[in-house]
């Protein structure tokens, strides 16, 4: 038989439009992963990018308003001094002592204020190597009357930041002045007083602001002076600019990334789903051929009858291809037992499951299509890519269904929607958070059999925009969780009665292996069905738990940034309530742990590079041990100078109040840099 | 957090609703800056309703605290809970500011 004849027949037999959906289909669900991936990526480097700009934001301020604090301070000091000129110097030079980045001080006065004088009077006490000296600026050539620093501070009460500029007569390098109007008792403003703050540090500063490998931070002042920069910048066409002003300075701090740093991992992954697809598009006309002469066969042979469950074969051997069905599927895990059965009904379906393991979490899902036929079992397709790539970086079942359902709304043009249940189960504790979407409840196999409570929510691809409840539960050893479709509970037999959820519970007895449980239960629905025809497809997932040693250890993990704290609160109460601890005792736990992990935000990760912080509570009889751990550069908080509380406020440091209240709350805090990492243990004897 | 800032005659109150942790003790920096100019006054800190406090929030208290130092003022610590008096003793706090039930 010639091979273009059989062509002919192949494209006379819609086999051609059926090769074409399934591309369609392919490519839609490419884009849709693109989008979400892309989308993924640049919420990763907004975050990054702003959380590095706060952090290296809330440094400057921190000098910059001690500057301003301090200048605002010693103006109404000297407003005291007026009659005595003479300790003004004194008063200056008392305040450059305490803050180290001034490296001049001085005060102007207004024209012939003190006769005697002159008509310029400004005492400037500068930094030197070895202390302080005191010269006497302000003559005709420098009149200062008509400077930026004088005129603006006159006229602005909470004082002036003036632009950078060199400092030719006393440091010999850029400074920035910041001034204050000086007022005399009356209130009549009679002086400016003001400090020049050098600029080194802020170089340095502004280079650790790097979110990426060669992204780079900028800081230009408001008249567009470059403050301080990395001292090489890539130059690139394509950036993403994220932009933050620092408090009353009029100084604008900028971070810039390449756009191709963000998104570069994508193209290789785009390539890869390419050629998976043409695969895929080449295995379809495989089949197709195949089929497509099988079916020459029959046509020579058959009625039209057989031609069309052969198609129906087609479409359903596609469909099976998609859903992972080798069991056992993890045969190196002894912790885990699974098994899952579609028993397709003679009329093509939608029903789904699917499962894997990512970061120690079993992922597993099960739905069932509204309607059948091939558009049902697309929709399935569909779903089904869109649970793996929602779930590939989604940890959160609530989230991932929503995502899901956001996604199917929108293309969502048949209005067929989807059952679904999407569960996450942490192989190390046997926690399992899941999400229902007007799904049937599964059966729980604990020490009793009961189903598992469920809020019912919507079916997805109802409702965009719609809000997905999310429920948690445990499991212990041997304990089992069983999914299904309604193919089960509503399997008919000949009389017309339902299998239900009696028959389905009890069917679901003794101690077997997930395989043998499926097998029963297949069993039990065959001889209670016997001869009726099968009108739905019967989908069945079996999981035990068989982790012998589920940890009571409590589990957090951060990323490197302060919004995230808030988190440790509700940690600590779980531990609280599951401990019996009173109030008082958990808000000091909360508190040596906020300040554990924010030392390591603020320390360990100086460069900005996006980092976890992992938080594990060892529950023992008599004491609590907390590991707080990260993969930043070495850094002990145990050596940092810990607060002398007994000081009077005049003479406290600001910092290092932090670590000196975790070594009062906890009764043991050890350091250790492990395997690359900062391991901080504490212990609270209870 | 909340902060709600009222002056009360020749007291400058304020109110501070919440948990003062380390990103809530940013807005709450912010919020209390024209405290400063107060400073030669009495700052009247109402934590009747303050549920905790981190090591960033007791920051904030010191800094008030070392402004009314310089130009004469006083800061007033109204109305804390025992836990957050115990940290209070802890830090030394105590004898910084003049404490009120």
């Amino acid at each position: 038989m010639a091979i273009t004849d059989t062509f002919k027949r192949l494209y006379a037999r819609q086999g051609l439009a059926m090769l074409l959906t399934a591309g369609l289909l392919l490519e839609a669900t490419a884009l849709i992963q693109y989008h979400f991936s892309k989308q993924g990526l640049r919420d990763e480097a907004d975050r990054r990018a702003q959380s590095e700009m706060t952090v290296a934001r809330l440094r400057i301020e921190n000098t910059t308003l001690s500057v301003e604090n301090d200048a605002r301070s010693l103006s109404r000091a000297l407003s005291e001094k007026l009659y005595t000129p003479e300790q003004f110097a004194p008063l200056i030079q008392r305040l450059m002592e305490n803050n180290e980045v001034l490296v001049n001080g001085f005060i102007a006065m207004e024209p012939d204020y003190y006769r005697w004088e002159g008509r310029w009077f400004e005492p400037v006490v500068s930094r030197r190597d070895n202390g302080f000296e005191t010269i006497r600026l302000g003559s005709a050539e420098h009149d200062y009357f008509n400077t930026d620093w004088y005129r603006f501070a006159m006229d602005n009460e909470d004082g002036y930041w003036s632009e950078p500029y060199f400092d030719a007569d006393v440091t010999q390098d850029m400074v920035v002045t910041f001034s204050v109007p000086v007022k005399d008792t009356q209130g009549r403003k009679v002086g400016v007083f003001g400090v020049d703050v050098e600029l080194t540090w802020l170089d340095k500063l502004i280079e650790s602001v790097q979110p990426y490998q060669d992204a780079y931070g900028t800081l230009v002042s408001r008249g567009g002076m470059l403050l301080g920069a990395p001292a090489e910048t890539l130059t690139v066409d394509r950036t993403l600019r994220y932009e933050t002003l620092i408090g009353r300075t009029g100084w604008k701090m900028s971070v810039v990334i390449p756009e191709d740093e963000i998104y570069g991992g994508i193209k290789r992954v785009g390539l890869i789903v390419t050629l998976l697809q043409l695969l895929g598009l080449l295995l379809l006309i495989l089949i197709i051929w195949r089929s497509a002469r099988e079916q020459m066969k029959l046509e020579e042979a058959q009625a039209g009858k057989e031609k069309m469950e052969n198609e129906l074969h087609i479409a359903r051997e596609i469909q099976m291809s998609m859903i992972p069905k080798i069991f056992p599927p993890f045969p190196e895990r002894h912790d885990l037992d699974l098994n899952a059965v579609i028993v397709p009904a003679k009329e093509v379906g939608g029903d789904l499951y699917d499962f894997f393991i990512r970061d120690e979490q079993l992922f597993f899902c099960i739905g069932d299509v509204s309607g059948k036929g091939v558009p049902a079992s697309l929709v399935m397709a569909v779903s089904r890519s869109l649970f793996r790539t929602v779930a590939g970086h989604e940890t959160s079942p609530s989230r991932i269904v929503t995502s899901m359902n956001d996604a199917m709304a929108e293309i969502n043009e048949s209005s067929m929607f989807v059952t679904f249940f999407c569960g996450v189960l942490d192989m190390a504790s046997g926690h399992m958070r899941y999400c229902n979407a007007g799904h049937n409840a599964p059966v729980m196999l604990t020490d009793a059999k009961r189903m598992l409570p469920v809020e019912s929510n919507l079916p997805l691809g109802v409702m965009a925009g719609f809000t997905f409840s999310e429920q948690e539960t445990d499991l212990s050893y041997d304990d089992a969780i069983f999914l299904y479709t309604d193919g089960l509970t509503e399997a008919e037999n000949s009389a017309k009665e339902l299998f239900g959820e009696e028959r389905m519970k009890a069917a679901l007895s003794g101690r077997k292996s997930a395989a043998d449980h499926m097998q029963a239960i297949k069993q039990s629905v065959h001889e209670f069905v016997g001869d009726a025809p099968q009108s739905d497809d019967l989908t069945m997932l079996f999981i035990h738990f068989m982790n012998e040693n589920p940890s009571t250890d409590r589990h957090l993990v951060l990323h490197n940034n302060i919004q995230q704290i808030p988190q440790l609160a509700d940690f600590i109460e779980t531990i609280a309530v599951e401990k019996n601890l009173d109030q008082a005792l958990a808000m000091n736990l909360n508190l040596a742990l906020e300040e554990a992990v924010t030392n390591v935000i603020m320390y360990a990760y100086p460069d900005g590079a996006d980092g976890l912080v992992d938080i594990e509570a060892i529950l023992r009889e008599g004491s609590l041990e907390f590991v707080v751990s990260d993969s930043g550069r070495p850094f002990d908080p145990t050596a940092r100078p810990e607060a002398d509380v007994t000081l009077q406020a005049e003479d406290r440091p600001i910092g290092g109040l932090g670590i000196f209240l975790v070594r009062h709350i906890m009764d043991k805090v050890d350091y250790a840099r492990i395997n690359g990492k900062n391991v901080l243990t504490m212990t609270k004897f209870i | 957090m909340e902060v709600i800032i009222t002056t009360e005659g020749s007291e400058t109150v304020a109110q501070l609703i919440g948990r003062l942790d380390t990103p809530a003790s940013q807005e709450v920096s912010e919020a209390l800056a024209p405290l400063q100019d107060k400073a030669d006054g009495t700052i009247v800190l109402d934590c009747r309703q303050m549920s905790y406090i981190s090591s960033s929030g007791l920051r904030i208290f010191l800094m008030l605290r070392k402004a009314t130092a310089v130009k004469g003022g006083k800061v007033i610590v109204r109305g804390i809970s025992n836990d957050i008096r115990n940290v209070f003793m802890m830090t030394g706090f105590l004898n910084l500011f003049q404490i009120e039930p």
